[in-house]
């Protein structure tokens, strides 16, 4: 006869009370507002490239050997980090919309094809 | 040719270093979603039973082990990919786009200007160099999102089936927009190189 595993009394390890700060911790809120921020900078990077190139508004140069680049990237990335600070102060204590990640999916598809030189000719 | 020149160089930091780097995290962390997950509720299991038992503590710590060995590669992968993003865009980018003075009709030192005089190669600047411009971006904010909740929920996220395919996803994308634009620049290269 095989004898039951004998079970002993253990203090929480250091993994145990990390997982016990994240089970408390906040949902998935915070995570969540990372990934759909980040899906929206990248939107405002399309966005930025697809009025450029409708002629519609240039960013400006920032760095001039760079060109409109410097302009069109620094002005996605500060709209990144925007939407995730407004996005983690609602979310971070609390779970996240279930929408948040197909909208996040949806952000990055739009920026892609924006970024697609070949849908360019669509605005001349 | 000069192989070691300045040019040179920092198109190959930014190109094989970098980029490549930033590729192989990629990758790794993608087989590290799928080699160090656990099975739902280990991570958190030694302290759900008030720390009941020496072998459930065991699993937690491995996965705490896993979760912080997660962390560090999606981090180190983020940081390769924006250092790879900031020296392309402000480094190797102006160097590429300079233009020829006027008159100059020998167009080596001008990688643009010798890709748009040829109907062959205009395109490798007209998609190829326009992609490359802008894409890497994108996979640098994902690739972050990525690395903060990795940070954030590195003691249960292995063992979370849902956040471990929303990671997934977002790697996978990375990974694809990366490799695309490797292949771009692969291809300037070879045909217009800095140097």
């Amino acid at each position: 006869m095989t004898a039951a595993p004998k079970l002993e009394r253990v203090p929480p390890t250091t993994a145990a009370r990390g997982a016990a700060r994240d089970a408390h911790d906040d949902g998935d809120g915070a995570s969540m507002a990372a990934i759909l921020a980040a899906g929206i900078g990248a939107a405002a990077l399309g966005l930025l490239v697809l009025l450029s190139e409708a002629g519609i508004f240039s960013s400006p140069s920032l760095y001039g050997p760079a060109g409109g680049l410097s302009g069109r990237s620094t002005f996605a990335v500060i709209a990144w980090l925007v939407a995730w600070f407004l996005l983690h102060r609602a979310w971070r204590a609390r779970s996240a919309p279930r929408w948040a990640f197909a909208w996040t999916l949806a952000l990055v598809a739009f920026a892609v094809v924006a970024t697609f030189p070949p849908v360019w000719s669509i605005f001349g | 040719m000069n192989l070691f020149s300045v040019p040179s160089l920092l198109t190959m930091v930014h190109g094989l270093v970098l980029s490549g780097g930033a590729i192989v995290g990629l990758v790794v962390s993608l087989l590290a979603l799928r080699w160090f997950a656990q099975p739902a509720g280990v991570a958190g299991a030694a302290h759900a039973g008030g720390g009941l038992s020496a072998v459930h503590a065991d699993s937690g710590l491995v996965g705490a082990r896993a979760g912080d060995r997660f962390a560090q590669v999606t981090t180190v992968t983020a940081v390769l990919l924006w250092l790879a993003v900031l020296g392309g865009t402000y480094l190797v980018f102006p160097l590429y786009r300079e233009a020829p003075p006027e008159g100059v009709t020998a167009l080596a030192d001008y990688p643009r200007a010798m890709l748009m005089a040829n109907p062959d190669t205009r395109w490798l600047h007209a998609f190829g160099m326009e992609v490359k411009e802008h894409v890497p971006w994108v996979a640098a904010m994902l690739t972050t999102a990525t690395a903060f909740v990795a940070r954030r929920h590195r003691h249960t996220v292995l063992a979370d089936g849902r956040m471990r395919r929303v990671m997934a996803s977002l790697l996978v994308i990375s990974l694809a927009l990366v490799s695309f634009v490797g292949l771009m620049g692969v291809f300037v290269n070879k045909v217009a190189p800095l140097d």
